[in-house]
């Protein structure tokens, strides 16, 4: 059995799969309002409905989770708004490793690598504006001037799309690029089990391996 | 042009409110009470003024709106119809998102309720401000309403070669329904006319406005005086959604998807023959 | 209307006045339209600025009550024009047509002289005994020829003739004195006289608009005679594009007061019977007019054809020669008693009356001095009342004031009514015509209409009355009413028509009504609308002319359409048209003829155009056979001084009987000198109540709402009662717009919204700042939309010839809840 490292503790998988599944059935409801074809769906509304109830887990989720976690919340912060020349060291490397599988054109990455770190920040600051526009459409749709609502809409709409569109590179990463398989021991099972295969650990983030087999504190996340 | 309008003379309005009273009947539209409504039965309250109810609502398509003014110690009453204005480069028409708002073979802006999804940004968008909508405002469930020009589906006056039910009960001949073409030239006569009688603001709304309205107003002063907004336009927001950021989602989500299926075929290649060298190393080091 | 609704798209100047078109007219305003169109000019004179005036070319603001004083004003103005400029007045017109060039009697002083008041009255300025509050009027008749013919001054300089004596009254209404009366500027006013004096040319015509703002004051009937004087100097009348047209307030109420709903006549404007008329010789002796004036075709001289010819309607076979015609079995009115409105309401509450039957009325809303009218409804036995939906008359003890209902002892009958689409009839609008309408659908519930309720009533009566006897009861027993137990309103039709009594075959017009008994009829003006199905074969229901919905343009194309229903008398559309040609029978107005002389039709001549009004040749053409235009007046000509008046000849201005002012400023005589004072105790003084009420209405509601009230639609529209207040008067007291606020007379007060706006504004009289408010008041405690009644403002008082409340000048007090 090979040795396994857990990256992910409990409390984060269930916020990342309640807060995914939330953003999924957000994205869907509100491809609907994007995609005129698909627009029957909300005729009767009940999409609607449903996009609040899922915003509301959008927004409730990250709530219980901060005042429980307030550790691993102020160190995920932290390192999403740590950027350095590491990260320019990923960024030239990533052609090579992304298309040609080049494990070795990479530099060692920490906990997150460098995309990991640009998708955790976009998640952070996107939420935040979804929230914001969303909640004053929402709550202030007949009472705020159109030209605000309108401009809500816009935003809205702009962070549907450059999220939308790192949704698909996310889910695409983590289960079907070769370079993070296979799923039992590699991205997947990172969020799924909570644990990654030593190998996995060593090869993808090198920096934060390394740091743990010191035996220093098991950094959880 | 197949266009129809209808020809409203701000001038010969006498807002009896026949059209108002009309339009709910045909559209089979109920009275709409605003709250608070006080101990005696179905009542709004009066808030000094001729102008109730106050405001366009679901149920009220279409409302007078009475306007008093004063120059030089001479004492004006403008009466002004609000409603849909019916336009050809239509705010909300660009707005909707499904399609669900459209335009009439005659040029007007119909809409398909049942499709409506209650976004509410034709309501955004419309720089008259005219659809409302019924809305929850816990569950979000809404539709919009507007005038329909009197093509409400099962009641369609149009269809059936008859004018609106407003034009039909105008008493004082205020409204008329007709060829696009025809009643601007009406309209430019009346203008002509008012303005040799000294009405020098005298002004045609809808001509050009949005590349022309489907509801064309014979006013004797100016559109401002009558509390109709001078050049209205698309506002740029609605502009930028629908010509700019969409097609700009379409590509960017497109591109993403082909560059992501174009990655799995170029790393899963690379990938296997990166393992193939090593497959061959694997049963020498295993000897080892 | 002398003219119909149609012929206003004719006029030059359309002068509303006293009335409100485009609020309470709203269908007909689109003639309205039509002559701006074609280049008419609006003028609106009102105490406020309406919903017309926003329409006007000219807006005049005037104080309620004093319309005398201004149309006084522009008669001055047009008899001072008529002296400059002769040649834009029609000369002919006044001398020929009118009694302008007639001589009255010498003895004859006018309020010129007498300080108000003119020669014969019975008391002294500003009389209070009742007694003495009436007029002599031997001196105010014509000087009359050995021959019994009026003396005549055709060149109008004779000091006694009509043309001075009306010069000499108006010469005191001069423009300075128009503005210290009616608040109105003097370039204001005088502005209007231009305007509409331009009619006065011949080829122009102006129409008077009127309607309640006119007639409801206690100098009402005056205010009317003023505008026939203005019309006659401007010789409007009978002319296409003019005439004054009285915009009735319900669509058939031009038919109810044609069948005499009012207490001093019955069907066809006759005279109601006395007690002194102690034979139908008697009675005929008193109410034909005599004239000794061949040239005169005094067409009532024809009355006892008609009245004949009622009697054998009302009693057949039980009328006849031999027994005066059933004259006997007729209730009488005790002659001088006032059994009008008021009159009745005071009699109600005496207890002098016991049953009231209110058919479609709603008087505990719509009756003036509302406590007092619901306290009359509370003293009665018993009630019936007949509505669509339950009206404040039907639960008067639901009255906000009313302290213990348990107390009040009226036994009231509530008959659910049918509205007019489930049921088939005529309706006779302002212009005259009579339009047949048919059943659309059945009426709700037990609710019938109203021919239905009557003959089951009338057959139950006849049959209690045969059976038990009583006072007068052969006035009932000997009626013939044969409808039908499930009643044909055919027939009722027919027997309005009238038919000869030997043959059964409905007469065609009144000419051919005979005295003999030989032929019955229901009402004379409508002989010729239902005639035999030979003689109207086309008609949607053949015979029946006011079923005609044929849009065949008339001869001259003045927008007559002949052949659409039909207009009493005879189908005549503009009556007194014989005044729109001159002595050769041709048209003044070449362009809008009503009716030319024809030399070559008939054997002798005949008219083209409208029916012409009296078929008489031309004066210049036959002076023998000829006759004067105006064939109903006694003298054949139209009466710019009308001896027949109650309180004078001529219009005099007289305050409001509640009036801000201290003096009248024309004269001494402070109010009307002859309307009865019911209450005196009520007179509301200027100290407590400064500001002057008036009442009107409102687009979107019906007179006393019981329809319009129950309406959800018409409710989101106007949803409670509002008083309307200048800007000035709002910041006086206060008072913002919207506030609830409290308005009280001398007789009640009420809780309404305030309505501030530009659109009243204060009048400047002589250097005083009078305030005026105006009051909605369609509302009651009845029905879907509840609110205070304006009635309980007005007083009980009454115009002196009609007797008609005065609910449009009284004083209030305004002040914030």
């Amino acid at each position: 059995m090979e040795q396994e490292v857990e990256r992910y503790r409990k409390p984060t998988r269930i916020l990342h799969w309640v807060h995914a599944g939330a953003f999924t059935i957000l994205f869907l409801t509100g491809l609907i309002l994007f995609i005129p074809a698909l627009g029957f769906l909300a005729q009767d509304s009940w999409t609607r409905l449903i996009h609040r109830i899922a915003a509301a887990l959008f927004i409730i989720a990250p709530l219980i989770y901060i005042p429980l976690n307030w550790k691993a919340t102020l160190r995920g912060v932290k390192d999403a708004f740590s950027w350095g020349m590491d990260d320019v060291g990923w960024l030239m490397a990533a052609p090579r490793y992304y298309f040609l599988a080049d494990e070795e054109a990479m530099p060692p990455q920490d906990h997150m690598n460098s995309g990991q770190k640009m998708w955790w920040l976009l998640v952070i600051v996107f939420s935040g504006v979804f929230i914001i526009t969303g909640l004053i459409m929402w709550a202030f749709k007949t009472v705020a001037p159109a030209a605000l609502l309108e401009w809500m809409v816009l935003i809205h709409d702009i962070a549907f799309i450059v999220t939308g569109a790192m949704f698909f590179v996310h889910i695409y990463l983590s289960v079907i690029h070769p370079l993070m398989r296979p799923l039992r021991t590699g991205a997947w099972s990172s969020m799924a089990r909570g644990k990654v295969s030593a190998h996995y650990a060593c090869s993808h983030h090198a920096k934060w391996y390394e740091r743990i087999s010191k035996g220093e504190e098991i950094e959880h996340q | 042009m197949a266009d129809k309008v209808i020809l409203y003379d701000a001038t010969r309005c006498t807002a009896c409110r026949g059209c108002q009273a009309a339009c709910k009947q045909w559209n089979e539209n109920d009275e709409y009470i605003p709250p608070p409504s006080d101990q005696r039965g179905v009542q709004a309250k009066s808030h000094g003024s001729y102008e109730n109810p106050p405001d366009l609502s679901p149920q009220t398509w279409l409302k007078m709106r009475f306007t008093e003014t004063e120059n030089n110690g001479k004492v004006r009453w403008l009466f002004t119809r609000q409603a849909c204005m019916h336009c050809t480069d239509a705010a909300c028409v660009k707005a909707c998102p499904n399609g669900t708002l459209y335009h009439h073979e005659f040029g007007f802006v119909a809409y398909n309720k049942d499709t409506c999804t209650g976004c509410g940004y034709c309501i955004d968008a419309c720089p008259f401000n005219v659809p409302r909508s019924t809305r929850n405002l816990f569950t979000g469930i809404a539709k919009a309403d507007k005038c329909t020009f009197c093509t409400t589906p099962g009641l369609d006056r149009i269809a059936e070669g008859l004018e609106p039910a407003c034009v039909k009960t105008c008493p004082p001949k205020a409204l008329q329904y007709g060829d696009r073409d025809a009643l601007v030239a009406e309209g430019r006569k009346r203008v002509q006319t008012l303005v040799a009688k000294g009405y020098t603001n005298a002004y045609l709304y809808g001509e050009h406005e949005l590349d022309g309205l489907h509801v064309i107003y014979v006013l004797d002063d100016t559109p401002e005086a009558y509390g109709l907004p001078v050049d209205p336009k698309v506002p740029a927001t609605t502009i930028a959604w629908k010509d700019v950021i969409q097609p700009v989602g379409w590509a960017l989500g497109g591109l993403t998807i082909l560059g992501l299926g174009l990655n799995f075929l170029i790393a899963r290649e690379s990938k296997i023959k990166k393992e193939q060298p090593a497959k061959k190393e694997e049963p020498a080091e295993k000897e080892k | 209307m002398t003219n119909h609704w149609g012929d206003i798209a004719n006029s030059d100047v359309v002068m509303a006045l006293g009335g409100n078109p485009a609020e309470n007219h709203p269908a007909a305003f689109g003639h309205i339209t039509i002559a701006k169109d074609r280049g008419a000019k609006l003028i609106s004179v009102d105490p406020r600025f309406t919903r017309t005036s926003a329409k006007a070319d000219v807006y005049a603001p005037i104080r309620s009550g004093t319309d005398v004083a201004l149309v006084g004003g522009m008669i001055k103005f047009v008899l001072d024009d008529i002296e400059a400029n002769p040649a834009n007045y029609n000369m002919v017109y006044i001398t020929e047509y009118t009694n302008a060039a007639y001589l009255v009697n010498p003895g004859f002083r006018g309020p010129a002289e007498l300080d108000g008041l003119f020669s014969g009255y019975a008391g002294a300025l500003n009389e209070t005994d009742g007694a003495k509050r009436k007029y002599d009027k031997a001196t105010w008749g014509y000087q009359v020829d050995e021959n019994g013919v009026p003396r005549k001054d055709k060149t109008l300089a004779d000091s006694n003739c009509v043309f001075q004596i009306l010069k000499r009254q108006y010469a005191r209404y001069t423009p300075e004195k128009v503005n210290s009366i009616c608040g109105t500027p003097q370039e204001t006013f005088l502005e209007v006289c231009r305007t509409f004096a331009s009619t006065g040319k011949t080829g122009k015509a102006g129409v008077i608009l009127y309607a309640m703002g006119t007639t409801q004051h206690t100098n009402g009937a005056e205010n009317i005679r003023a505008y026939s004087i203005l019309q006659l100097l401007l010789a409007n009348m009978g002319v296409s594009g003019g005439g004054i047209d009285a915009m009735r307030g319900e669509s058939n109420v031009q038919g109810s007061t044609d069948f005499g709903l009012l207490f001093d006549s019955i069907p066809g404007y006759l005279g109601m019977f006395t007690d002194a008329d102690v034979s139908l010789q008697k009675y005929l002796e008193r109410v034909t007019p005599r004239n000794s004036d061949p040239t005169s075709a005094n067409w009532l001289q024809n009355y006892p054809k008609y009245i004949t010819s009622l009697l054998k309607a009302w009693y057949g076979d039980a009328a006849s020669k031999d027994n005066d015609f059933g004259f006997h079995y007729l209730p009488k009115i005790e002659t001088g008693k006032n059994y009008s409105w008021l009159s009745l309401f005071e009699a109600m509450g005496a207890g002098t009356i016991k049953g009231l039957m209110a058919w479609g009325q709603n008087p505990a809303v719509g009756g003036p001095n509302s406590n007092a009218e619901r306290q009359a409804l509370a003293s009665l036995d018993w009630l019936v009342a007949s509505d669509l939906w339950m009206t404040e008359t039907m639960e008067f003890w639901k009255a906000p004031n009313v302290q213990d209902p348990s107390a009040i002892k009226t036994e009231v009958f509530v008959l659910p009514a049918r509205s007019s689409f489930e049921k088939e009839g005529s309706v006779t609008n302002s212009s005259r015509w009579m339009q047949w309408r048919y059943k659309a659908a059945d009426g709700p519930g037990e609710a019938e209409d109203d021919l239905w309720m009557i003959n089951k009533l009338m057959l139950k009566l006849k049959e209690l009355y045969t059976q038990e006897s009583g006072p007068n009861a052969e006035a009932v027993t000997r009626m013939t009413w044969n409808y039908g137990d499930a009643p044909d309103v055919h027939k009722v039709a027919k027997e309005i028509n009238g038919y000869d009594t030997n043959t059964g075959l409905q007469v065609d017009g009144f000419p051919n009504l005979k005295d003999d008994g030989s032929t019955a009829c229901g009402e004379w003006v409508y002989c010729g609308s239902y005639v035999e199905p030979d003689k109207e074969p086309n008609a949607p229901v053949p015979g029946n002319r006011a079923s005609r919905r044929d849009l065949t343009p008339d001869q001259f194309n003045v927008g007559l359409y002949p052949k659409w229903a039909w207009s009493w008398p005879v189908n005549r559309r503009i009556i007194y048209n014989r005044a729109s040609v001159d002595l050769n029978g041709e048209p003044w107005d070449k362009e809008h003829p009503v009716i030319q002389w024809n030399p070559t039709k008939g054997e002798t001549g005949g008219w083209d155009g409208d029916i012409v009004d009296g078929n008489y040749p031309p004066i210049a053409i036959d002076p023998v056979k000829s006759r004067y235009p105006f064939i109903m007046t006694a003298e054949g000509v139209a009466r710019l001084f009308a001896q027949g008046m109650a309180d004078g000849p001529m219009p005099e201005f007289y305050e409001p009987w509640e009036t801000p002012v201290s003096a009248n400023q024309m004269s001494d005589q402070l109010s009307n000198p002859v309307c009865k004072v019911w209450r005196p105790e009520e007179h509301g003084s200027v100290d407590k109540f400064p500001i002057v009420g008036t009442t009107y209405r409102v687009c979107e509601h019906w007179q006393a709402g019981q329809l319009t009230r129950n309406l959800p639609w018409l409710i989101e529209m106007q949803p409670e009662p509002f008083v309307e207040m200048s800007e000035e008067l709002a910041a006086e007291k206060g008072i913002a717009n919207g506030d609830k606020v409290i308005v009280e007379s001398a007789r009640g007060q009420v809780k309404m919204a305030a309505m501030v706006t530009k659109r009243f504004k204060p009048f400047q009289m002589n250097g005083r700042k009078v305030h005026e408010v105006g009051l909605l008041w369609h509302w009651g405690y009845s029905g879907l939309s509840k609110g205070d009644s304006a009635n309980l403002l007005t007083p009980h008082i009454g115009d002196a010839n009609t007797m008609i409340p005065e609910y449009k000048a009284f004083l209030v007090d305004v002040r914030k809840a």
